[in-house]
Order: C-alpha cells, then structure tokens, then sequence
C-alpha cells in the first residue's frame, strides 16, 4: 500500500485528465435560423463545425430533427428560433444524439449570445472601441492592513484547508490501526504474555508511537511519491497539463467567443499565474504552516489514538466497537465541517472556538493560520497548550482503562464501568 | 522442606475486584529447584495469583518474596510465565515474534536467535521460522509459545494448563522438558487440573478454593495424610473364609473372586486394629499372596478436599441464616 497508494492516486488523476481531453472531440452541427440573420454572423472554431440548414436544404424543425436521427453527418441540432434576437431571455434549442457536455452546451450559448451581442451593436451603431469601454471586469485584490500585504484569501484558506483535510485522514486511519491492534492483542491473549514483561501503558504508548511513525513514513513516502511521479508525467506524457494557458482555457473561450477581445488575451492568463505563484512563493507562511502541521499532526493522533486505544481495551472484537467509536469519531468529524467551512468565513465564532477545542483544533487551526498569522500569537498559544494538556489527559484515561480492559475477556464493558476502571488503584 | 530461602514466598495476599475477593490472605511458599502445583477449580483464584506473581495486577494486600526480597520490576527476567489463554501474532513470522517475545525479557537479539534455533531443533520445528501461526495447527502453536516462555533461562517458570492441547506424545516431550529445567536449576510453578501430572512431576502443591488455600505441603506428605487404613490383601482361598477369620475390628470394602481358589479383598481397618493382628488372625483362615496399603490419587484428595471446604461454606451460610432468622 506503501509505494502502491501513491502510484495508483497519481493514476486516477492521469486518467481523469486524459479522459477529459478525450471528451473533447470535434462535432459537426446543423442550425437552423429562423431570424435569417444570426447564422452568418455565427463564430466558426477548431471544434466546432457549424452547417447552415439551407446547405443542406432543410427549412423547418422537424425536417432538421429526422435529419439528425437518420444520418451520421451531425452529432448536434441547433434551433434558433425567430423570436431569439427580441427579448433578453431568449431559448434557442440543441437536439441530440449522443448528450452533449456542459463545456459544449456553454461554448455554444456563447457563441450565440455573441451573434446576437453583434447584431445588436450594429443597430445601435456602436463602435467596436466603445463597445469594448462597456465591457469592464473588476477583481478585487484584497490587502491585510496589518501586514499592509495583498493576500488572496480564498486560495490561501484551500491551502490550509488541504493540510487540515490531511490530518483529518491521517488520525482516522492510524487511529482505527491503533485500535485494531489492541483488539488484535486481546483477542488472541498475547498481551497477557506481554503485559508480563512491559507496563500496560509502555504497551499502549509503544503501539501509539509505533504506529504514529508508521504513518508518518507511509505519509512521507506517499507525498515524495506523488510529487515525483506527476513531475515526472507533467515532463514526459503531458507536457502541457501543468501550463496555466491550459488552466486558464476557459475563460478563454468566452472572450473569442464575443470575438471583440481589446485586451490581449494572455495578459489575464500571466495574472493568473503570477498570482497563483505569489500565493506559494509569498503569502503562505510555510515555514509555520509546516511547523503547526507536524505539531497539529502529532498532537491530535496522540488525543485520538490513545483514545481509540482504550476502546480497543475495552471490547472483545471489532463488532462491539460501534457504540464507543461514534462519541469519538463526532468530534473529528464536526472538525472537518468547520474546517470547510472555514474557507468561506474564515473569522466566523465557530471557527475562533473550534480552533481553540483540542478535539477540533488539529482540523481547523492551520485553516485560520493559513489566512495570516498576524495578531493569532496568543490563539496559538492557547490551542497547542490545549492540545498538548488534553492530550496527556487522554493518555492517563486511556491507559488507566486500557489497563484493565486489556485483561477482562467475555464481557462488553459499559461506559459506568470503564468510569470505574479509572479509580482502580 | 529445608530452612533455606525459598525462591518464591507469597505472604497473606488479598486481592479485591469491585466487590468480588479473587484471593483472600492466600500464602505460599516455593523451595528452590522444585516443581510446585497450584491446584484449584476454575474460577478458584489461580488466575489471579499468578496475574500477581508476574505484575500484570497489583496485590491489595500482602507481600511477594523472590529470594527473600520483595518483587520487582527488574525480576521479569528471571521471570518465564506461560499463560492458559494462548496466543500469538497470527501474521507475523514465527521466528521473528519469538526473537521479539525473547528480547522483551531482556535477552540481546543475537543471543535470542541463537538459543531459539537450539529450541526448535530440540522440538524439531526448525523449519517453521519463517512460517506464520496461520498456517500451523493448535498443538504446533503451543510448541512455539512453550519455547518462548524458558528461552531466556528464567529461574523461575510459571506455566498455567501446560500440557493442555498436546497429544500425549508432545505432552510428554514437554514433561520430560519440564523436568530437566528443574535439574537444571529452575523452579516451576506449575498450575492444572491434570491431577496425574501433579503426581508425576510436582514436588509441593498448593490447594486453592473459593479463593482461599485450603491444602498445601509436600506431595507425599499430603498423600500420607490422607490415606486411610486402606489395604488391598490378595490371597489363596475363598471369600467366605476370609471373611470369617476375624470378627470386628475391620469392614469389607471390596472382595473380588479371580479365580477358584484365588481372590482379593480391599478392607478398611476401624477402631485402631493393628494391620499386624488383622493379618494374624486371617493367616490360619487363607494364604496370604500380597499385602498393599492403598493410597489416594492426588484426584481424590482434590475432589475430597473441594467437596469438603463446599459443605463448610454451605453450612457457615445456613448457621448464617439461622442467626438471622433468629
């Protein structure tokens, strides 16, 4: 699973990227206009072959439909009825064979609405230049007034977000491990062998710790890995996967397809680009995002792991889990959901209190941290001296239950009881 | 007993769980180089004891001896537990847990692999090291577990039900296995219900009830202590004039016809007839063959001796009830 998980994730992805481009086959369409004005005004592209319906000497819609079902010359039927070009909410209709993709169905409301954007230019008697004054598009750049810096704050929140996201996976799976294990251990009685050469609780932190060092060369390897192997595709087999142009291909589209671009196109593709490597070269503060991540990583699986450690010790097999897993598992996952949340808002309350609430803080701390450390000093503080005492809080409980549970067989231990197990000298 | 230090003193042990006494002022004492049987029905208390003896559980009360000074962690070492519940790591090598199993009581990993190898030879498992517990079967397991319960040499073995789940061949290589431990220097305390192996192999037994000892002492001394005046007389002559020759002073246990002039008579002396005069007074009547004095099985004095501590208790709550009521 080791060396096989990141193979077959950077699969997936290859894949997903090479059946989108499959997709994106060329078609032959038939329009038929009944405004008699629009279809020579239509834009022709690579992918798009347009036919007027006279060349083929169709006049009305069920001519054009029977033509469509009963020969293989077109894939798309386009109806532009003559009402299209009088009001602002106008239907045309698209008769087809084979679904067309949404990407076609916006390229080809695009081209149409450019036609008729024409048109109506020419009866206003409007001037390309003036025209091109109408068009106007505002981005918002927006500036800490702190560190007087411009941040993008959407992204940098997704770039927290996918650190949370990858602390959330990693105490899921390695805690169930650590559970799992422990079951393991009592369900085929050596523990008692064990627990007669070590303490219980050098057993439990040692299975912990065993398995948190599992998981972090299993995570190293995995992200090593999958950078290698996309860097390594990105060279060879897709050389132009990772080129912003591509990225950027679709606003693209729209702009030729108005067909009265002022602007040249690839300065918006160059800002784009160059804010996407400001967002990683600048404003990520990675030295403390990477920092926090470990801490995060490491004190939130210590919490949960020494928890589910205990619900291991207090069961006979994983079929009786169920009831203590889901108490534990609410949290983690609440977590997520703020955590997600927070990418729309990140300064909500819940997000301040859940970046504080050691079961939650792991999640969604690096969230707001990614957003901008300035002014969090103190909120950090607190949360990791939460984390840290909870997570020793945890330990004690879990290894005082675990002590007993580990050697109690044949009964399904109650929360009343493991309260008692506590107190045992 | 000698005067010398026993390896393994248990003074007064107590021990409580929610309510429930598991072991109530429970002392034994263990003489070096010995094999010493800690007998019991289930639920008896044995666990519990042992669960002390290796520090898995902490007495409430009372006081472990090793050598005379009070247990500790460091004696895990010199400490071999095999416990009754067995167990281990399905999908690891057999080997390798057993060279982990080992380490765990301290023994460096070269020294490990080098006396486990000589083990599996003894056992003629040598070939399974890289196998995993999967694919073997239950007795082959126990092998595996026996070993790496005496691999580091401990100087004191507890083994609980050792010989249960082994065919009787392996049962054997394990007694005779045991055995040689003891002459080697160990001292093994050794729990089970296999009231055979506790005449064939135990020195000194201790027997547990109702979570109080109730028996405990050398084997033969017990066994003395329990017998009666029991014997089994094989003689030339018939029944009936056996019977005739003495009057009182004895009753008939058994008579058994073996042939026509050749039978035998297992009797109990009463009222403090000598064997002497008993044999005087039939020696005219019969021809005396063999004389044997029957002794009771260790099963015996353990059925005897629970059945007897039961109707104590049984009437220590009926005298109870009656103070009550009354």
């Amino acid at each position: 699973m080791t060396i096989l998980g990141p193979i077959l994730l950077v699969g997936f992805l290859v894949g997903a990227i090479w059946l989108g481009q499959q997709e994106e086959k060329d078609l032959e369409i038939l329009v038929l206009d009944d405004t008699y004005v629009l279809s020579n005004t239509l834009m022709q592209s690579e992918k798009y072959h347009l036919t007027s319906s006279q060349d083929e000497g169709i006049e009305n819609i069920d001519d054009g439909k029977t033509f469509l079902k009963e020969r293989d010359k077109y894939d798309i039927f386009l109806y532009l009825p003559a009402n299209i070009v009088s009001g602002n909410a106008s239907v045309a209709k698209l008769f087809y064979k084979d679904a067309p993709s949404s990407n076609v169905q916006r390229h080809l409301e695009n081209i149409i609405d450019g036609s008729i954007e024409r048109l109506r230019i020419k009866e206003l008697d409007i001037s390309n230049e003036d025209y091109a004054r109408l068009k106007n598009k505002v981005q918002l750049h927006t500036i800490d007034v702190i560190s007087n810096e411009e941040k993008n704050v959407g992204m940098r929140a997704g770039v927290g977000f996918i650190f949370g996201l990858m602390i959330y996976m990693f105490i899921f799976m390695y805690g169930i491990q650590v559970m799992k294990g422990v079951i393991e251990e009592k369900s085929n009685r050596i523990v008692e062998v064990i627990v007669s050469s070590v303490k219980p609780f050098e057993l439990m932190m040692g299975k912990i710790i065993g398995i948190m060092f599992v998981g972090l060369t299993q995570f190293v390897i995995w992200v090593m890995l999958s950078l290698a192997l996309t860097t390594v595709l990105s060279l060879t087999v897709f050389p132009d996967m990772m080129n912003p142009e591509n990225v950027a291909q679709t606003n693209q589209i729209e702009q030729v397809a108005v067909g009265l671009t002022v602007e040249p196109v690839n300065s918006d593709i160059t800002e784009t680009s160059k804010e996407f490597q400001d967002l990683i070269f600048n404003q990520i503060p990675w030295g403390l995002m990477i920092g926090l991540f470990i801490f995060y990583f490491i004190g939130g699986y210590l919490l949960y792991g020494s928890l589910m450690a205990a619900v291991g010790a207090a069961v006979d097999s994983e079929t009786d889990t169920q009831q203590f897993i889901l108490p534990i598992t609410a949290p983690l996952i609440f977590g997520y959901i703020v955590a997600a949340m927070a990418i729309d808002n990140p300064n909500s309350l819940a997000v301040e209190w859940c970046s504080q609430i050691p079961f939650t803080s792991p999640i969604v701390m690096l969230v707001r941290v990614s957003m901008g450390a300035e002014g969090l000093g103190w909120a950090i503080v607190l949360s990791m001296s939460l984390l840290i005492a909870t997570f020793i809080g945890t330990t004690w409980v879990a290894g005082r239950i675990y002590r007993t549970g580990i050697l109690m067989y044949g009964k399904k231990a109650s929360y009343k009881e493991m309260f008692k197990w506590l107190r045992h000298k | 007993m000698t005067n010398e230090t026993p390896i393994f003193e248990a003074k007064n042990i107590v021990k409580e769980y929610s309510g429930h006494r598991a072991l109530d002022s429970v002392s034994i004492k263990v003489p070096k180089q010995s094999i010493f049987g800690l007998l019991g029905p289930n639920g008896a208390g044995k666990t519990s004891l042992i669960r002390i003896i290796n520090q898995i559980t902490a007495p409430d009360s009372g006081e472990i001896l090793i050598n005379g000074k009070p247990l500790k962690r460091e004696h895990i070492s010199q400490i071999g537990y095999l416990p009754e519940e067995r167990g281990l790591y399905k999908k690891m090598k057999i080997g390798e847990q057993a060279v982990y199993l080992a380490r765990l009581k301290g023994m460096p990993k070269k020294e490990a692999k080098q006396e486990l190898m000589l083990w599996f030879k003894k056992f003629e498992i040598d070939t399974w090291w890289n196998k995993t517990v999967d694919e073997l079967s239950k007795g082959m397991a126990q092998k595996i577990q026996f070993i790496t319960t005496v691999v580091h040499r401990p100087k004191l073995l507890i083994l609980d039900e050792p010989f249960s789940g082994f065919d009787p061949i392996n049962t054997n290589l394990v007694k005779s296995e045991i055995l040689k431990l003891r002459d080697e220097g160990a001292t093994i305390i050794l729990s089970t219900h296999n009231m055979e192996s506790v005449e064939e192999i135990c020195d000194n037994i201790a027997l547990i009830n109702n979570s109080k000892k109730i028996l405990g002492g050398k084997v033969s001394e017990i066994k003395k202590q329990f017998s009666e005046d029991k014997y089994i007389i094989e003689f030339k002559g018939t029944g009936v004039a056996f019977a005739n020759a003495v009057w009182g002073g004895w009753e008939m246990i058994n008579n058994e016809q073996i042939g026509e002039q050749h039978a035998s008579a297992t009797i109990k002396l009463t009222g403090g007839t000598k064997l002497n005069d008993f044999l005087k007074g039939i020696i005219n009547a019969v021809e005396i063959l063999s004389v044997q004095k029957v002794i009771p099985s260790m099963n015996e004095i353990f059925i005897r001796c629970v059945e007897q501590s039961l109707k104590m208790e049984e009437s220590a709550v009926t005298n109870e009830n009656t103070i009550q009521n009354g």
